[in-house]
């Protein structure tokens, strides 16, 4: 009996020591990643953040695109918005997102890791092993998948391996308008790891492989912790927006409730549904 | 011996338990709440229980149902009085708990988050027993501390209890307009909580202190888990497809040609004072 006991009591403290196991090496499985995450100190919106914004980022464009890009720089110059999306409140989706305007947290679960930025709406990416969708609904953020690898076979994970396809449009990589193709048949592959000599320092390497692009871009994006003034800004486009589309044509709400010209010689809008004239 | 080895290994095994206890604070405490979550209740009214708008009774003080009748008024008229979400404004606490899109609660031990990817719905709830802070930075959907309890000492959590504070506004509580007050004192009180018999339903019991208010307003939401174990997160972005345009203090519309067009019956175009070159058109012309 009392042999019966002592097998039965080892056999519970080895079902306890394989599930103890079992939970510490969730706890340890993971780098320490949690907090918040910010662009370093001089990184601005710039989507390759060692070139400064616009033609200095001297993305791979195809011909089309190139032209594409030029003919929204003119825009730009004239007081248009060009090909940039933003100024309609349309949110940056994948690759743009990851440029992290606003702070980003990093949630990793069993199944998902979350990446939220008080920007845009979170983004999954599934660590399940789950197959591609045979379809998928296209989004500005994509549909993402990715693995977790223990690159230096340490016993704990150091890079999340992604990719991000079904994607929708129009976007663009920064503000200064170079687009992703209009066919959404964008793919994004990225590593993201912390920097090995200093763990505050988190490190995405993103390649796009694009119709509209001749190769594939690779930009390595860098983060850096903030541990002592965690504040989450809450930045909703569409509250303070003051440019307004009517039809193809962008103009802006002045300071005092009025229409304006985004440029010279601008035509007003066609008023012709209104029965009343003007004031 | 032979009963120190029996006693050795019981410790052992109590050791471990507590190992184990600690390591899975999450999974072994929290409820499970892994998953997709869809409303039951009704989206068109923020009281399930009674129909929106006039229906729904919210104890307004008279200021508030003058308030929210002039909106009736305007709305009627083909304005949206004191809806604000038509300019793609998030809902802001407690309209978020409607639920508009599909819902997920993501539990840490520091933090359970609701991601709902309406209109930037995503709160955090903090739950590291921080006190809170001397100022908070205003929001459409506040500032969230939380509490896990265990209610009936069941040796696990099983309600969320949820203070909200620190507001800016415009909000209302659905798309009737009803408006909470414009100085944004509000204080929401929630407890979300499982069925005790279907753990697929989830309960959030919203009580609203507002000063628009002349009592603190529960009304009980219900969700259900979606069985689907890879179920589709929907992306909507309200600004991708918004035919409203606001231009001072008046709505318009863009017409399917995308053309210009009035809201009420009547209503004057803008003024285009700034205009100075160019054809003018239509009305204007």
């Amino acid at each position: 009996m009392a042999c019966r006991s002592l097998l039965a009591t080892i056999a519970l403290a080895g079902l306890f020591a394989a599930d103890a196991a079992g939970a510490q090496d969730f706890l340890l499985k993971y780098p320490d990643i949690v907090g918040q995450w910010r662009r370093p100190p001089g990184i601005g919106i710039q989507w390759d953040q060692s070139k400064r914004v616009g033609p200095a980022q001297q993305a791979p464009l195809t011909p089309e695109y190139q032209a594409r890009y030029e003919a929204n720089l003119a825009d730009q110059r004239a007081g248009g918005q060009g090909t940039d999306p933003l100024g309609k409140c349309i949110p940056p989706g994948m690759p743009r997102m990851m440029s992290v305007i606003f702070p980003m947290e990093i949630i990793i679960m069993p199944n998902t890791t979350y990446i939220l930025t008080d920007y845009t709406d979170p983004r999954r990416i599934f660590t399940d092993g789950r197959a591609w969708p045979k379809e998928i609904e296209p989004t500005f953020n994509g549909h993402s998948i990715g693995k977790w690898i223990d690159e230096d076979g340490d016993g704990r994970y150091d890079v999340l391996e992604i990719e991000t396809r079904g994607f929708k449009g129009p976007r663009t990589y920064e503000a200064s308008g170079i687009e992703l193709h209009d066919d959404g048949e964008t793919v994004i592959k990225e590593r993201i790891s912390l920097d090995k000599t200093n763990k505050d320092t988190l490190v995405d390497e993103i390649t796009t492989i694009d119709n509209a692009l001749t190769r594939p871009w690779g930009v390595t994006k860098k983060y850096q912790r903030e541990r002592n003034n965690v504040v989450w800004y809450f930045n909703h486009c569409a509250e303070n927006n003051h440019h307004v589309w009517i039809g193809k044509d962008n103009y802006m709400v002045s300071g005092d409730g009025y229409l304006m010209p985004v440029k010279k010689n601008q035509a007003p809008p066609d008023l012709r549904y209104f029965q009343s004239s003007q004031k | 011996m032979f009963y120190r080895s029996l006693i050795s290994a019981t410790a052992l095994a109590g050791v471990l338990l507590a190992a184990f206890t600690a390591a899975h604070a999450d999974d072994s405490k929290h409820p499970n709440l892994k998953g997709q979550w869809n409303t039951l209740s009704p989206r068109g009214s923020f009281d399930p229980d009674k129909p929106p708008g006039r229906g729904t009774l919210a104890p307004l003080t008279e200021e508030y149902k003058a308030v929210y009748e002039a909106n009736v008024k305007d709305q009627l008229a083909g304005g949206h009085g004191t809806e604000p979400s038509y300019m793609c404004l998030p809902p802001g606490m407690p309209r978020a708990m409607i639920a508009y899109e599909s819902m997920e609660v993501v539990v840490t031990p520091e933090t359970t988050y609701i991601l709902i990817d309406h209109i930037h719905d995503h709160r955090r709830i903090h739950t590291d027993g921080r006190p809170w802070p001397d100022d908070i930075e205003p929001s459409f959907r506040g500032h969230s501390i939380g509490k896990w309890i265990d209610e009936g000492n069941t040796g696990r959590f099983n309600v969320l209890e949820v203070e909200t504070r620190g507001f800016k506004g415009p909000r209302a509580y659905d798309t009737s307009g009803l408006p909470l007050h414009s100085d944004n004192k509000t204080v929401v009180k929630e407890r979300i909580y499982q069925d005790k018999a279907d753990p697929n339903i989830l309960y959030d019991e919203i009580t609203t202190i507002d000063s628009a208010l002349t009592r603190p307003w529960t009304v009980t939401r219900k969700y259900q888990r979606d069985p689907d174990p890879f179920p589709w997160w929907r992306e909507v972005v309200c600004t991708e497809n918004n035919q409203h345009v606001h231009i001072g203090n008046e709505n318009y519309m863009i017409g399917a040609d995308g053309l210009l067009m009035p809201a009420k019956k009547g209503q004057q175009p803008p003024d285009l004072r700034y205009f100075t070159q160019g054809e003018v058109t239509g009305a204007t012309k």
